[in-house]
């Protein structure tokens, strides 16, 4: 028997290891190679160049300053909607719990053309911005708006199974103790669910990195101001810019790649807090 | 009296919790609720005959049959990719699993946008297979082939990793059990393995058919927007809005709506069967 | 159907699990494998039952070859520890499952699937659980319900791992009566791991005691009781009191570093010297425990407790309290150099 894999009597594990490496390369290595390849006959100069471009750093900008705000406004909003639907009990509730997986089952493309509509200067909610003097579509703004709606589900569904996890007795224990309500949830829960939060922040944070419909709607797309990368990339494809949209396109992964390491890195630095 | 104050103690004030309930429904109904509503409204805000007819016409029903042809492929093909994986990585221990396992995820890191990008580079007029494909008259990308692909990449992992934690928590003992009693593998299978995971296995189809139908950014590179040809139905709505048909844009949206409404129902229905039946869910990522 | 062993080994890693075993298992007896945790018997039982490979050795069932046969072709009853019931089948369709999933030419029809399962799961006394799932019977019951399903195929062999660990203590030992009744009535070659000596002593025909990967010894329960063949065996299998030869010099014999074995049965006290191998000990605890009463004394100027244990009837005859100054004397021990000694 090989060392590779340890025996077992249950069959079909060539089959199986067979086409899962063949539809993953298939699928995803060799087209993802491509990425890699293409860049390389740019050569690094080339390729430093095009990512350094001003419009390609505008975008970057852009695309990360929303991304953040985005997400930290679903950090804040997400913790309270956890907390809410986790301790409290209101009619409706369940159907609410639900719906909070809207943005994961809504495409894309109808949340961008809805919340454009809705934002815009003359929409629902736009017009009262605008009496305001505060524009929201077609700035960075509106870009928040998409992006926040996209990240809505992750703070909310990592927070709230930890937040289910707290127990009582602590709580009780620290209230026992003398303490208010207010040094409870800051010492004891907050704590608790920290690593939680950090890492609903990172997911909605990297989702919105890559998120392209619902954004190109409402943002206006002017480049400079309010122009993301994934845009950018699309614009380089149309002008027949394959090396520059392919350049760019490297960096993004390069970028989303580091993310998900930090990410996973997190998770695994919580599991072990939490094991402790 | 000394373990109701005791109880009040680790409760927030009436006020605090009236105030929370209120940010947290606020914050969704302006986000969820208020979006969800609109879509319905500004599709039927010109009639329920204009909105019929949005729907009836001859692109917008091709943009229907080419999202259900393009979910039909994409959905079987990672199912049997989920189940091929899943087997292999929780039933068998052998070298590099974690890598396999990061691989797996890896298109969930990737920009939709970049999606697309990777297949116009292998497969466009200027990508490496580019000139071979033109030369046997074969066309992947501006074509039905290219858009399947990309929504497969999109939606890869959905079912696999539904399925890994799943029976990797289930063990592999009950398999052994089936083995020893005489089964073949695929017994085995059919009667043992499927029948454990097979909530798991809806819940991954299920989100995976709701991103395959919804796919926008990937689909949009390798697409073409060729009217009643390569849009699919997000693609029809883009369309439709930029050239300011409202009513036309809103009325394929409602048709995703609701298929958002339903991926959500059948998924809080399966979450409650899953939970009934003790085989523990994964979760939603 | 007999089982031959011959120079198994099995290596994880770096780890032997299995060191050169040699094993004889009669036809129809029931046989223990008993040893600490990581000892190797479980892995001797799945290889046993096709579950593992082993790296080289022979493995024979009635003399021959089997190596080679698939865990679904060597006709072994295996039960597993957690039982492994299928959780979305009812008790009779788990029971029904190795007769359906027989070849069709050799499956039986449905009423006699039927008569079959109804026929074990009376003989393990559940056949009113039938519709049940697994989730809804108790520890004992699901124990019952492996075992019958695991016999439904009529196996030559049948092999159980760690048959009663997940059992609270009662069930337990009912349970072990009851495996006995059915093996006496079944006589099925049977081998089953444990951890736990009083089962191992008290249900199997012999029982074979593994450590690190060997067979230390091998035989009835009373032989690997009385006449334990390695140090480790002295020790794993009931207590026993360790006299070093350089602190208790006339028990032991006068060659080298050596312990003497003990058995705290094996022990007499008197009031008085007997002879040059009586030591001087002060009584530090009595407790009488039903039947028996233990006697914890200690050696002067050592800080070692000897256990000591006496009948009823003779500590009544010559009882003893806190701080009597006493003399002990082996009436039975064994020998083992300090190297060999665990």
């Amino acid at each position: 028997m090989s060392s590779f894999k340890a025996h077992s009597v249950l069959p079909g594990f060539n089959l199986a290891l067979g086409f899962t490496l063949l539809y993953l390369s298939l699928i995803v290595l060799i087209p993802l190679s491509a990425l890699f390849v293409n860049t390389a006959s740019l050569g690094f100069g080339g390729f430093w160049d095009v990512v350094t471009g001003d419009r390609v750093l505008a975008s970057l900008k852009v695309t990360f300053l929303t991304s953040f705000a985005a997400a930290v406004a679903n950090a804040f909003f997400g913790l309270v909607v956890a907390w809410v639907l986790v301790r409290y009990s209101f009619p409706g509730k369940r159907i609410i719990d639900a719906l909070v997986d809207l943005p994961f089952a809504l495409p894309t493309a109808v949340a961008g053309i809805v919340l454009a509509t809705l934002y815009a200067p003359n929409g629902w909610l736009g017009q009262y911005f605008a009496e305001l003097g505060i524009k929201i579509a077609y700035t960075p703004l509106g870009i928040v708006v998409a992006l926040t709606f996209i990240g809505l589900p992750f703070v909310v569904r990592t927070v709230q199974p930890v937040l289910e996890d707290v127990e009582a007795e602590v709580e009780e224990a620290a209230a026992s103790l003398g303490a208010g309500r207010w040094d409870v949830f800051r010492r004891v829960i907050f704590p608790a669910v920290a690593p939680a939060l950090l890492t609903g922040f990172s997911l909605a944070f990297a989702r919105a990195i890559g998120e392209y419909g619902s954004v190109i709607f409402i943002a206006g797309n002017m480049p400079y101001i309010s122009e993301i990368t994934p845009l950018l990339i699309i614009a380089k494809l149309e002008q027949y810019d394959y090396a520059g949209a392919t350049a760019i396109a490297l960096a993004m992964l390069l970028i989303s790649f580091a993310l998900l390491l930090a990410i996973n890195g997190l998770q695994w630095w919580s599991s072990r807090r939490g094991a402790r | 009296m000394a373990t109701q104050q005791r109880r009040i103690s680790t409760r927030e004030s009436k006020g605090i919790t009236l105030l929370l309930i209120g940010i947290a429904l606020g914050y969704l109904f302006l986000f969820l609720g208020l979006p969800l509503i609109a879509v319905f409204v500004e599709a039927l805000s010109k009639g329920w005959d204009l909105y019929w007819q949005a729907l009836v016409e001859p692109d917008a029903l091709s943009a229907v049959r080419l999202t259900l042809l393009v979910a039909a492929i994409a959905v079987p093909a990672n199912l049997v990719f989920g189940i091929a994986a899943s087997w292999a990585i929780a039933k068998f221990e052998f070298k590099g699993k974690s890598l396999l396992i990061t691989f797996i995820d890896l298109p969930f890191a990737v920009s939709p946008v970049v999606s697309g990008l990777i297949y116009v580079l292998l497969f466009g007029a200027q990508g490496w297979l580019g000139p071979w494909l033109q030369a046997h008259d074969i066309k992947l990308i501006f074509a039905v082939p290219g858009i399947v692909l990309a929504t497969i990449f999109v939606t890869f992992p959905f079912i696999a990793r539904e399925l890994i934690p799943l029976m990797q928590a289930q063990g592999k003992e009950e398999e052994e059990a089936a083995v020893s009693l005489g089964a073949t593998g695929w017994q085995t299978f059919w009667r043992v393995t499927l029948p454990n995971i097979k909530w798991g296995l809806l819940y991954g189809v299920i989100l995976c058919n709701a991103r395959a139908m919804g796919e926008f950014g990937a689909v949009s590179v390798v697409s073409g927007h060729i009217r009643g040809m390569t849009t699919t139905m997000p693609l029809h709505v883009e369309i439709t809005y930029n050239e300011y048909n409202f009513v036309a844009a809103f009325a394929v949206a409602s048709l995703l709506a609701l298929l958002a409404l339903v991926t959500l129902g059948i998924k809080s229905l399966v979450e409650w069967q899953a939970k009934r039946s003790g085989e523990p869910l994964h979760g939603a990522h | 159907m007999s089982i031959s062993i011959q120079n198994l080994n099995k290596q994880f890693g770096t780890y032997k699990a299995l060191d050169n075993i040699n094993l004889e298992v009669n036809s129809g007896e029931l046989l223990a494998l008993l040893g600490p945790s990581g000892c190797g018997k479980t892995t001797l039982l799945r290889i046993i039952g096709g579950m593992e490979l082993a790296d080289f050795g022979k493995l024979l069932f009635n003399g021959e070859d089997v190596e080679q046969r698939d865990a679904r072709e060597r006709n072994v009853g295996f039960v597993f520890q957690h039982y492994a019931l299928f959780r979305h089948m009812t008790v009779f369709e788990n029971v029904a499952f190795g007769l359906r999933v027989k070849p069709k030419k050799e499956r039986p029809n449905e009423a006699e699937i039927k008569r079959r399962v109804h026929e074990l799961l009376s003989l393990v006394q559940l056949d009113w659980l039938h519709d049940r799932y697994p989730a809804q019977l108790s520890g004992g019951q699901r124990q019952r319900i492996a075992l019958a399903r695991a016999l439904a195929v009529e196996p030559k062999i049948l092999l159980l791992d760690e048959p009663f660990g997940a059992l609270d203590a009662q069930v337990r030992k009912e349970l072990r009566r009851w495996l006995r009744r059915l093996h006496d009535e079944l006589h099925i070659t049977s081998v089953f791991v444990t951890h736990d000596q009083e089962e191992a002593l008290e249900v199997a025909d012999r029982v074979v005691v593994m450590n690190k990967g060997v067979i230390e010894q091998v035989g009835t329960p009373d032989e690997v009781y009385a006449a334990p063949a390695t140090s480790f065996v002295y020790q794993f299998i009931g207590n026993v009191n360790l006299f070093h030869s350089r602190d208790h010099a006339p028990w032991t014999s006068e060659h080298g570093d050596v312990v003497a074995y003990v058995r705290p049965h094996d022990i007499d006290i008197s009031t008085t010297r007997q002879d040059e191998t009586s030591l001087p000990v002060e009584v530090k605890l009595v407790r009488a425990i039903g039947s028996i009463v233990r006697v914890e004394v200690a050696a002067d100027g050592s800080s070692e407790f000897i256990e000591i244990e006496l009948s009823r009837e003779r500590f009544d005859a010559a009882p003893l309290a806190n701080g009597d100054r006493v003399f002990i004397r082996p009436r039975q021990f064994r020998v083992f150099e300090e190297a060999s000694a665990a």
